[in-house]
Formats: structure tokens, C-alpha cells, sequence
């Protein structure tokens, strides 16, 4: 396969091509990205929407309030949780503070009830193939090819495509010791300039030479990609001067390398995740430590990003692959429930908004996709690939080759309209 | 006139498209196995009509394909009034359980109107050896030399490249490398290194809670510094934890090492012990005799346990023959810890494990969409027996989950094994394999009444051969495509269709070879699936690049395999993404907890670690390689380091020794690829030059704290060839497979 069979190839075919930078001829720069960030913020495990953004408070479903216990912020209803919780962020002060700025929806349905096809289903929209990416990684393949890290993965259900590589980055200082890559420490220099410059162009002029050849596809690829990815790794110097460092907490720690990347411009989004919600025993003991901490670590990015200056850029997602069910298991847990919730906040979403509803007994009750309310008659069953759906026309990238390579099949009429506000 | 029109029509009106349809690729894979295999197979809500399919995903047989196509075929001949039933069926004209299946504008339905007109024919069952038509494949030399660093770490010597492939595979596959490389594979299948918490606590207390914790009674009295002591203790409980992480791994060692059926990874009726393990078993003593070594952490025996006792020594199980069931992996207590079960679980992950590891089959890749799962899980009191929904896949998963019930002890630090006081679930299918149930004389041994019937399973066969192919490549093998609306959609089920038959061929020829596994690695490597290398086509269309998509090796180098490349090639042992854990991960590999998927295409953050590498081992091996005589020279033997690129012969001939070392080429020295090299040497002297004024000796920073003195470099020559050496290193060849 030559250069220019392997370009149109992509476009015709859906071959899967990482960063395709590579084919371009280039060994300049790439520009930084400006945004926007999209941080996906996963409660892996499953969370208790219950004690979160559906209330209930009725016929025993939650033990630690009753329903007149619910609290509201603007049209917005949480559980309180506050006298219950040791550290962290109560919902209380979360909602309070931003709750102005959430979109919540509730009654999402993710048609099944296990971890690993409710992940990928909630990941990536689509319930059955194991091919599909990630929004994250889709919206990254998309806006931010050229960037080095483009989607970071802190865990959680990771999927590509294979339209973007996906970059690991466990510790903030190992960011530092990488993007030092030709100068160790910053003091010594492996090479002069003008020999990096020498190897550059050789390797590039390298690439141009193989890939006017007929190879096979995924020789090719591996060729583009790799050239790119060691190309594109040179501007990882500009996370340096906000690499500070490392916070205390699992969410805070990964939300700053992601902030720090997003800051610098290599970076488009990033998948961020705690796990240890599946609360098969004693759901309220361990809901009542994990949300907190789950809400505190969004807190903390969202304030980060504010610090950074870049918080009318961040697009924050913040979900879980599954609800727990509305009754209490032998073991004081809760199992899995097939009905769940999601919630946004951040660039050009409107917040104070409510979303989508659950009845008494925490089924999802129909959805009118236009009207943007329940309707017993003409709604239908909201379920993730109308949220992606919508996620994909919110970040404008729902008519890109990429998506189109990875089709929802949401009919028209099912498709949200003025989600966002 | 009319008669030619009429034929037109009918034409038209059939697609365009008299012939006989493909029964696999078009009828088995486009609809039946999607609109029809869900409720017309044996527990599905059609299993009690004359409409029964066998599903591949449970079914043994090994014809499954051609007995679907029998009763496909039957089916299509049944009519209503003169119309195919099969067709009022789907579209629900006739009264169909199911309902509407199948619109009549959908691509199925146009499939399943030609199958029933004209029959199927089966394109599988014709040899399709065009596949690799203008696929040529890498020669001998460097498939050797692919090979011994793929599986050894290491180069291949001349006397091998002398006899062979198959001689030399034989003798490397008796090598330690080997077995490094083997169970580093399978750990990225089995995940066992993974286990929560402090490995010792892998024997459970209940069981083993009086010897386990044996190390923490060595004093190391006779070391009277305290704290050497105490450094003393901590290797100590190093050295017995990692004995307990590998000692699963042991057991496919000690199989594989001595040409043992690889069935026996769930079927052995004996574990593997160290003298450390042994010890925590509390067996030490009655098998300290036939250790060559008692101190030794790492050497491994066959032993048995007896059947497990309470920490008070009365009986916490009874069997038959006094010794524990020992079935392989199945009974090892770090399979059962690391994939631990819960009240509400079940043993139901162990069996989804057990399907994935032992059979191959993901029973959760396509979980079936459920209307509204909620209102099922209200409706029933037990949806998992009730619901067709659920029973679907329960029916297969809870039987296996059943035989796990002797380890239904939810808490980790006790170990796993725990039957429930009051039996096991009467809410679940009853333990078995479908459709056979555990015989009730066989509960004490479930685990072991399993493990048989796995290894006689065809299916356990090409799941082994699959994991090879796994270790290999780094790939899973390809699954069938599924959006039959694609236009490239036959091109797509070719490659699948065609690497099958490959993966079905060595599972033939693994079992032939009475499950040794070496087998599995030899018809692998000699498979054009892993020779093939490159094209000779002058152009590629669409079509024929689907096919060709995920042909050739071209494997991203593991942090493991890159440690190993260096260390083989430079001798240098670089361990930045070894060393520490997040350098590992960073660079795509995993820790077997959180991050257990390698990435297989490199990041910004992962080129800039090969940047990194290159720079690095280039620094390390350059000078100091120039520094010795050239008799001991890996890298620069004929050239010194002073000559200028106006000595031309020999740095050509340097280069293509350079070439062969590091990239395993075997280039001219005319070749373009060594011209571009040359030119790289000799630009940077001359940009040096150009300079006007530089350093003359060679910077050494990165061999600080080494003896070695900075060297002279009055001509800038030995930074030309370290940045020569750093530009292969960052090349394709070196860094991938």
C-alpha cells in the first residue's frame, strides 16, 4: 500500500489509522490544542443514584433518609448525605455550588445489568461490539490528532477504535521526566540541535520513502504511527511549567496530570475513574465514602481548571455504568439496576437543568426526545447511544469521518433536541 | 419478447441474483446466527419447536455449521399456501413467537428470499488459497532471528541459522528465557500476578493460617547488625511472596518444559510447591528430601496437598481419597483469588473466566439487549431461571458457576475455599455442563469432574492455540464482523474466515500432538500468519486491504521484550520501563490489577520514552563500545572511531553491520536504506564542521558514576555515530516486532 492508496483507504474504508500526522510530510510542531477538554469522570462500579441525583427516600430504598429529608438546589434534587459522610464532598456543598451549571438526567437505561457490557455500553454508546471507541477517544481522534497525549485513560472501559492511541500517564512526575526526552533534567542534552534536526529529517524522509511503497496496511500504519507518535512527543515540553506537584487522593491525582496535559495543549481529553462502587454489601457504608470522594475529586478539577484558566473550556461528564437496585440484598448491599443516571456540566451546557425521571420504584419512565420531558405515550427509552448521540453534536463531531466510521443508528426522531440548553 | 422480459423481471425482483447464496457468510452469519440462534436453540424459547439451532458459542460438535445448514435447508422447504413459511415467519405474516424478526426491505430478508429459492452453497468448504496471494513472506534468516528474540531474549548464533527453524525452536524452547517469555504470556491471559494484598495471604487462614506466615519466625539471630537484620527479614518475605505469584505459573512451566499434555493446566491432580510454598502449605517436611535445593525460592516440585483442614487440625474437608481435588489451575488457590466471588456473584465471574480462559469464549461480548432489564428483574422472582432474556445465558453460566461451590467464601484473607453452611443456590441452574449435570458422587470433586470434560472439548484446544497466537503477536485473534450492511462486509468475514481455518488447523494438529504445547509454537511460527512480511502488488484497492488489514506480525515491543531486545543486541541493561511500575504502565504494559490490557500503539508519552531509549542506550554504548579492542567490539568491529565519512567503504560497511545487529537487515552496502544512513553520518559531520567550533570531546553524562573518562571526539565522529545508533533505535524494526 503506498502513501496515497493508504490516505484514500482510510477515508473509504474505515481502515483504522493513529494519528495520522505521520503522512503529512511534516516534522514541524503541531499547534497546541485549545479546546475544548472533555473530562469523563467514571464511578466505576456502579453508584447509587439514589443517594446521588434521584432521590427517593420511599418504600425503603434508602435507609439513611426519608423522602421529606430530600434536598434542592434550584430545580435540581439531591439526597443529603452530609451527616452521614466522614470526608470528601457532600452533595450538599456539590450541588450547592454547582448546581447552577449541572445538567442532570435521570432514567437512563442501559438495557442490561453487568459490569462489562454496561461499561462499554456507557463508554462508547454502543451495547453490542466490542470495536467502538470511547466518546473520549473518539472526540480525541477527532480534535486532536497532532496531540501527543490526545486521550488519556486513567482506567475504566478504554476502547479506541484504533483511531487514536491511548496514552497512560500513572504518575505527574514521570509527565515531567518524558517530556524531558532529548535534555534529561533539563540541564543536559543528549544530542546538539542541529543533530536532532539531522535525525528528524532522516527518519521522516525515511517514512515518506516506505509509504510510497506498497506495503501491508498494518506495516504502513505502524510506520505513520510510530513516526507520529515520537514526533508529536516533542512538544510534551510544554506541559513543564505546570507540572507541580502531585496532589493527595486518587481523583485529584489523575485530574491533574489530565488539567496539566489539557493546559499545555497536548491533550484532549481524558478518562478518569475510582472504582469500588459495587456495593454488593453494605451499599450505604461504601456509597457514603465513595461519593464524597467522587464529588471532591470533580471539585478539585473543576478548580484546577479554574486556577488554569481554562475552565470555560472543560466539558465535564460524570457518570457510572449502572444504577443499584431500589432494594436492599441479605447482606445490606444493593445489586445491579439496569436504570441509572448522568450528568454534565461545563462548555456551552446549560445547568439547573433536570432532566429525565425515574418512578417510585426507580424505573425509567419514558422520554419525549423533542420536548425534552417524560410522556407516558409518545416518549421512548433514553439509553446511552441517544446521550453519544447528543455528546457527538454537542462537540461538533457528529458528522466526522470518524464518526461516521463508527455509526450510532439513532433514528432522527429519537434524537435529542436542545439537550444542551 | 415476453418470455426475455418476464426473465428480466424476475431478475430484478431476486437482487439481480440467480445464484445460490453463501450458507456461512451470507445465510449462518448475516441472519440466522443474529435474527434466528437467540430463542431456536436448545434453552432458548424456541428450543421445543421443529426449528433448532446449535449455537457455536456452547455447542461441541464440531460440524455445528453444516448441521445449522441441514436444518436451514429443512426449514426452507416447509410452505404455507404455497408460500415459504420460513419467510411468513420472520416477517411475523404467520403467527411467530418472536414477532417481526425481519423487515421485508432489510438486507436479511433479501438474503433469506434467495436461500430459499435457491439453496445455499458453503464457500468455507472450498479451499481459499488465494488468501495470500502477493503476500510474500520473511525469509529464513530473519524469521530465526524473530523468533529467539520473540520467545529467548536473544540473538540466534550462526550454528543455528545453520539448522534451522525447527531444531533451533526445540532447543530455545528448553531455555529459561523461554519460560520467562512463555508465563509472562500467559500472565497477560490469567492475570494471577495480580492477586490483592500481601501474596502469602493466597493461603487462606482458615486453611493454612498456622503455617503460612512461617518466614515471620525466622529471626536471623545469627546477624547481629540490626539492621541487616531486618533487611534480612524483608528479603526474606520478598523472595517467599514472589515464590507464591509464580507458583500457578510453575505448573504450565513444569507441562510445557517436559512435553506434558497442556490439558493437565486443568486437569493435574497435583499442584506445584517451593521450598518457600511448601512451607506455608506446612508439607515442607515430608518433601524437603526431593528439593535440590531447600533454600532455594524459585524451584518447583509436583506435591499434593492433603484434604484441607481447619487452623484447629479437625477436618474442614473430606474426600474420598484424603487428598485435596487438585484439578490444575481450576484449584489453585490464586486462579480462585483472583477472581474472587460475593454473595450475590455466585462463582458467576469464575465461570464467565472459565469460559474465556479454557474455551475461548467471551460470554459477555455481546450481552443481549434487554427491552427493559428493570421490569424483568421486578417481574420475576428469579429472572435468571424465569426470564428467556436472562436464562439465555444463565442457563450456560450457572452450571459452571455451581461446580465452583466449594469456594463460595466471599472473604479473601480466609481463602477461598468455604462451601455455604446451608448448600449450594437452589435459585440458580444446577451445577453441570450443559446438558449434562454433576453427578451427585462427584461433588466432593466438581472442580476436577470440570476439568475433564474441558480437555476433551474441541473447543479447549483452539482456545490454547488462540492463547499462542495471543503470546505471539500480542492480538487477539480476529472476530467475525458483524454490520452485514457494510459494503466491505465479505472481505471482512474473508480474513476472519481465513485466519480461522488456520487457528482450527493448528488446534488439530496441537491436539494431534497430544496437547503439547510447543507444537502450537512451532505450527504457529512456520503459519504464513506469522511469516507474512510484504506485499508485492503494485497497488492495494479497498477490498483486498480489508482482507490483508490485520496480516503480518508487526507487534509493538512489550517493556519486557524492549528490556530484552536491549540487553540481547547492546548487552546493556536498560530498566527505565522495567524498573518501576510506572514506567511500565506508561509504556503500555500492565500491572494485572487495575491495568491489565497492553497498548499496542504508541502515544506521544510512549514515543517520547523511545526517544528516551535511543538517546540513552546510544550514550551508554557508543563510546564505551569504541573504547574496547575491536576484536571485542559488538557494534563497531572494522571501523575506528575517527574515520571520516571520506573513508566511505568503511563506514558503509560499518553501517551495514549496524543494520544487520540492530535491525536484523540484511542490506548492500549500495542499499538505499544504508545511503540514507551514510548520509545521516556524514551530514552531521559536516554540519558539525559548519559549526565552526565545537567541543572536541564526546559528552558523557550518561555514564556518570562509570569509570569511563570522557572520550576525545576532535572530528565529532563518535557523536555521529551515536546519533546513527540513536536513529535506528528509534526506527520500526527495532522497535517493533
Amino acid at each position: 500500500m503506498n502513501r496515497r492508496d493508504l490516505l484514500k483507504l482510510c477515508g473509504l474504508t474505515g481502515l483504522n489509522l493513529a494519528a495520522p500526522i505521520g503522512l503529512r510530510a511534516e516534522t514541524r510542531e503541531p499547534e497546541p490544542h485549545e479546546g475544548p477538554f472533555y473530562l469523563v469522570f467514571n464511578a466505576s462500579g456502579g453508584w447509587d443514584t439514589t443517594y446521588l441525583m434521584d432521590p427517593k427516600g420511599t418504600d425503603g430504598i434508602n435507609r439513611l433518609y426519608q423522602e421529606g429529608d430530600i434536598q434542592t438546589a434550584g430545580n435540581l434534587r439531591y439526597a443529603p448525605i452530609k451527616k452521614h459522610m466522614e470526608k470528601g464532598m457532600s452533595n450538599e456543598d456539590f450541588f450547592g455550588k454547582y448546581g447552577s451549571e449541572l445538567l442532570v438526567f435521570n432514567g437512563l437505561d442501559y438495557s442490561v445489568n453487568n459490569h462489562s457490557p454496561c461499561s462499554r455500553y456507557t463508554a462508547t454508546g454502543k451495547l453490542d461490539s466490542t470495536t467502538y471507541p470511547t466518546f473520549a477517544a473518539l472526540v480525541a481522534a477527532c480534535q486532536g490528532p497532532d496531540c501527543p497525549l490526545a486521550f488519556l485513560t486513567f482506567g475504566n472501559y478504554s476502547a479506541t477504535g484504533n483511531l487514536v492511541p491511548m496514552a497512560r500517564i500513572p504518575y505527574l512526575p514521570t509527565l515531567k521526566k518524558i517530556a524531558q526526552a532529548d535534555s534529561p533534567g533539563g540541564n543536559h542534552r543528549y544530542h546538539d540541535d542541529f543533530v536532532l534536526d539531522r535525525i528528524e529529517r532522516t527518519l521522516k524522509e525515511q517514512l515518506d520513502t516506505r509509504l510510497a511503497k506498497t506495503q501491508l496496511p498494518r506495516t504502513a500504519r505502524a510506520q505513520s504511527t510510530l513516526y507520529a507518535a515520537q514526533l508529536n512527543s516533542r512538544v510534551l515540553k510544554r506541559a513543564l511549567p505546570h507540572i507541580g506537584n502531585p496532589p493527595r487522593g486518587r481523583l485529584p491525582q489523575q485530574a491533574e496530570i489530565a488539567l496539566s496535559s489539557f493546559k499545555a495543549g497536548i491533550c484532549v481529553s481524558a478518562n478518569l475513574s475510582i472504582g469500588q462502587f459495587d456495593s454488593h454489601g453494605n451499599n450505604d457504608r461504601d456509597q457514603m465514602k465513595l461519593i464524597p470522594e467522587f464529588l471532591a475529586g470533580i471539585d478539585y478539577a473543576v478548580n484546577r481548571a479554574e486556577q488554569l484558566g481554562i475552565r470555560d473550556q472543560l466539558v465535564v461528564i460524570i457518570q457510572s455504568e449502572m444504577g443499584r437496585t431500589p432494594t436492599y440484598n441479605k447482606g445490606n448491599g444493593k445489586d445491579h439496576w439496569s436504570i441509572g443516571s448522568i450528568m454534565f456540566l461545563g462548555h456551552r451546557i446549560k445547568g439547573n437543568r433536570l432532566l429525565g425521571e425515574t418512578d417510585d420504584g426507580q424505573f425509567a419512565l419514558p422520554f419525549d426526545p423533542k420536548i425534552l420531558k417524560p410522556n407516558q405515550d409518545k416518549g421512548i427509552r433514553i439509553r446511552p447511544e441517544h446521550i453519544h448521540e447528543a455528546l457527538r453534536q454537542h462537540a461538533g463531531i457528529d458528522q466526522h469521518e470518524f464518526s461516521q466510521r463508527f455509526p450510532l443508528k439513532v433514528p432522527t426522531a429519537e434524537q435529542l433536541e436542545g439537550f444542551w440548553g | 419478447m415476453r418470455a426475455r422480459y418476464g426473465l428480466y423481471a424476475w431478475y430484478v425482483l431476486w437482487g439481480l441474483s440467480a445464484s445460490a447464496v453463501d450458507f456461512e457468510s451470507e445465510v449462518w452469519t448475516k441472519v440466522a446466527s443474529r435474527s434466528c440462534l437467540k430463542c431456536h436453540k436448545a434453552g432458548g424459547d424456541a428450543e421445543d419447536t421443529r426449528f433448532v439451532l446449535l449455537d457455536p458459542a456452547v455447542s461441541k460438535a464440531t460440524d455445528w455449521l453444516q448441521q445449522n445448514q441441514a436444518t436451514l435447508s429443512r426449514i426452507a422447504k416447509l410452505r404455507k399456501n404455497s408460500q415459504p413459511l420460513m419467510l411468513l415467519k420472520v416477517t411475523d405474516e404467520e403467527d411467530h413467537e418472536g414477532g417481526e424478526v425481519l423487515a421485508k426491505t432489510s438486507s436479511g430478508f433479501r438474503i433469506l428470499e434467495r436461500f430459499v429459492r435457491e439453496g445455499a452453497t458453503n464457500l468455507a468448504d472450498r479451499n481459499d488459497d488465494s488468501f495470500f496471494a502477493g503476500v510474500t513472506m520473511i525469509d529464513d534468516r530473519r524469521l530465526l532471528r524473530r523468533v529467539t528474540l520473540s520467545l529467548a531474549g536473544r540473538l540466534p548464533t550462526d550454528s543455528e541459522h545453520r539448522q534451522g527453524l525447527i531444531p533451533t525452536m526445540d532447543a530455545l524452547m528448553q531455555e529459561d528465557a523461554f519460560y520467562e517469555r512463555l508465563l509472562e504470556g500467559f500472565n497477560d491471559i490469567f492475570l494471577m500476578q495480580g492477586v490483592d494484598g500481601a501474596a502469602e495471604r493466597i493461603l487462606g487462614y482458615r486453611n493454612f493460617g498456622n503455617t503460612r506466615l512461617w518466614y515471620q519466625k525466622v529471626k536471623f539471630e545469627e546477624i547481629a547488625d540490626k539492621k541487616e537484620r531486618q533487611q534480612a527479614k524483608y528479603a526474606l518475605a520478598r523472595r517467599y511472596r514472589k515464590s507464591v505469584l509464580h507458583e500457578p505459573y510453575a505448573l504450565i512451566e513444569h507441562i510445557v518444559r517436559n512435553d506434558r499434555p497442556f490439558t493437565e493446566i486443568i486437569t493435574a491432580d497435583y499442584l506445584m510447591v517451593s521450598p518457600y510454598t511448601a512451607k506455608g502449605y506446612g508439607i515442607f517436611e515430608e518433601l524437603k528430601d526431593q528439593f535440590k535445593d531447600p533454600e532455594d525460592h524459585m524451584e518447583f516440585i509436583p506435591a499434593k496437598l492433603k484434604q484441607l483442614s481447619l487452623r484447629t487440625g479437625k477436618p474442614d474437608q473430606i474426600t474420598p481419597t484424603g487428598y485435596y481435588p487438585h484439578s490444575g489451575l481450576l484449584t489453585t488457590f490464586h486462579y480462585l483469588q483472583r477472581y474472587p466471588t460475593t454473595d450475590t456473584n455466585r462463582n458467576r465471574q469464575r465461570a464467565r473466566k472459565y469460559f474465556e480462559h479454557f474455551l475461548g469464549i467471551d460470554v459477555m461480548e455481546l450481552a443481549p439487549r434487554v427491552t427493559d432489564a428493570a421490569a424483568v428483574d421486578a417481574k420475576y422472582d428469579v429472572p435468571t431461571m424465569e426470564a428467556a432474556d436472562c436464562v439465555v445465558c444463565h442457563k450456560s453460566i450457572d452450571p459452571i458457576a455451581g461446580l465452583f461451590q466449594d469456594y463460595q467464601n466471599p472473604n479473601n484473607d480466609f481463602g477461598p475455599y468455604g462451601p455455604r453452611k446451608e448448600g449450594w443456590f437452589k435459585d440458580m441452574f444446577g451445577p453441570g455442563t450443559r446438558p449434562d449435570e454433576l453427578p451427585e458422587t462427584d461433588l466432593w470433586r466438581a472442580l476436577q469432574w470440570l476439568g475433564q470434560r474441558t480437555a476433551k472439548d474441541p473447543r479447549f484446544a483452539v482456545a490454547m492455540v488462540e492463547h499462542v497466537y495471543y503470546i505471539l503477536t500480542g492480538r487477539k485473534p480476529l472476530q467475525p464482523p458483524k454490520d452485514i450492511d457494510d459494503p466491505l462486509f465479505p472481505n471482512r468475514q474473508r480474513a476472519y474466515r481465513a485466519q480461522r481455518k488456520e487457528i482450527e488447523r493448528i488446534a488439530k494438529e496441537f491436539a494431534a500432538a497430544n496437547f503439547n504445547l510447543k507444537a502450537a509454537f512451532k505450527s504457529w511460527v512456520q503459519s504464513r500468519f506469522y511469516r507474512a512480511d510484504g506485499l508485492a502488488l503494485q497497488e492495494l484497492g479497498p477490498e483486498r486491504a480489508i482482507e490483508l488489514d490485520d496480516l503480518g506480525l508487526v507487534r509493538l515491543l512489550s517493556p519486557e521484550q524492549l528490556h530484552r531486545k536491549i540487553r540481547a543486541i547492546f548487552g546493556l541493561e536498560w530498566t527505565l520501563v522495567t524498573g518501576q511500575d510506572y514506567y511500565r504502565i506508561l509504556y503500555g504494559g500492565i500491572d494485572s490489577k487495575a491495568v491489565t490490557e497492553r497498548i499496542l500503539e504508541p502515544s506521544g508519552a510512549m514515543g517520547a520514552i523511545q526517544r528516551i531509549m535511543a538517546n540513552e542506550v546510544a550514550c551508554k554504548t557508543v563510546p564505551a563500545d569504541f573504547a574496547k579492542e575491536p576484536g571485542q567490539r559488538r557494534l563497531f568491529p572494522n571501523i575506528e572511531p575517527d574515520a571520516l565519512p571520506a573513508e566511505e567503504a568503511k563506514v558503509r560497511d560499518a553501517i551495514v553491520h549496524l543494520h544487520s545487529l540492530i535491525l536484523g537487515r540484511e542490506d548492500q552496502a549500495t542499499d538505499p536504506e544504508v545511503e540514507r544512513t551514510f548520509q545521516l553520518f556524514a551530514g552531521i559531520i559536516e554540519d558539525a564542521n559548519r559549526q565552526g567550533r565545537f567541543d572536541p570531546r564526546e559528552n558523557y553524562f550518561c555514564r556518570a558514576g562509570k569509570e569511563e573518562i570522557r572520550s576525545q571526539d576532535p572530528n565529532y565522529t563518535m557523536r555521529a555515530w551515536r546519533a546513527v545508533v540513536t536513529y535506528l533505535l528509534r526506527q520500526p524494526e527495532f522497535l517493533y516486532e
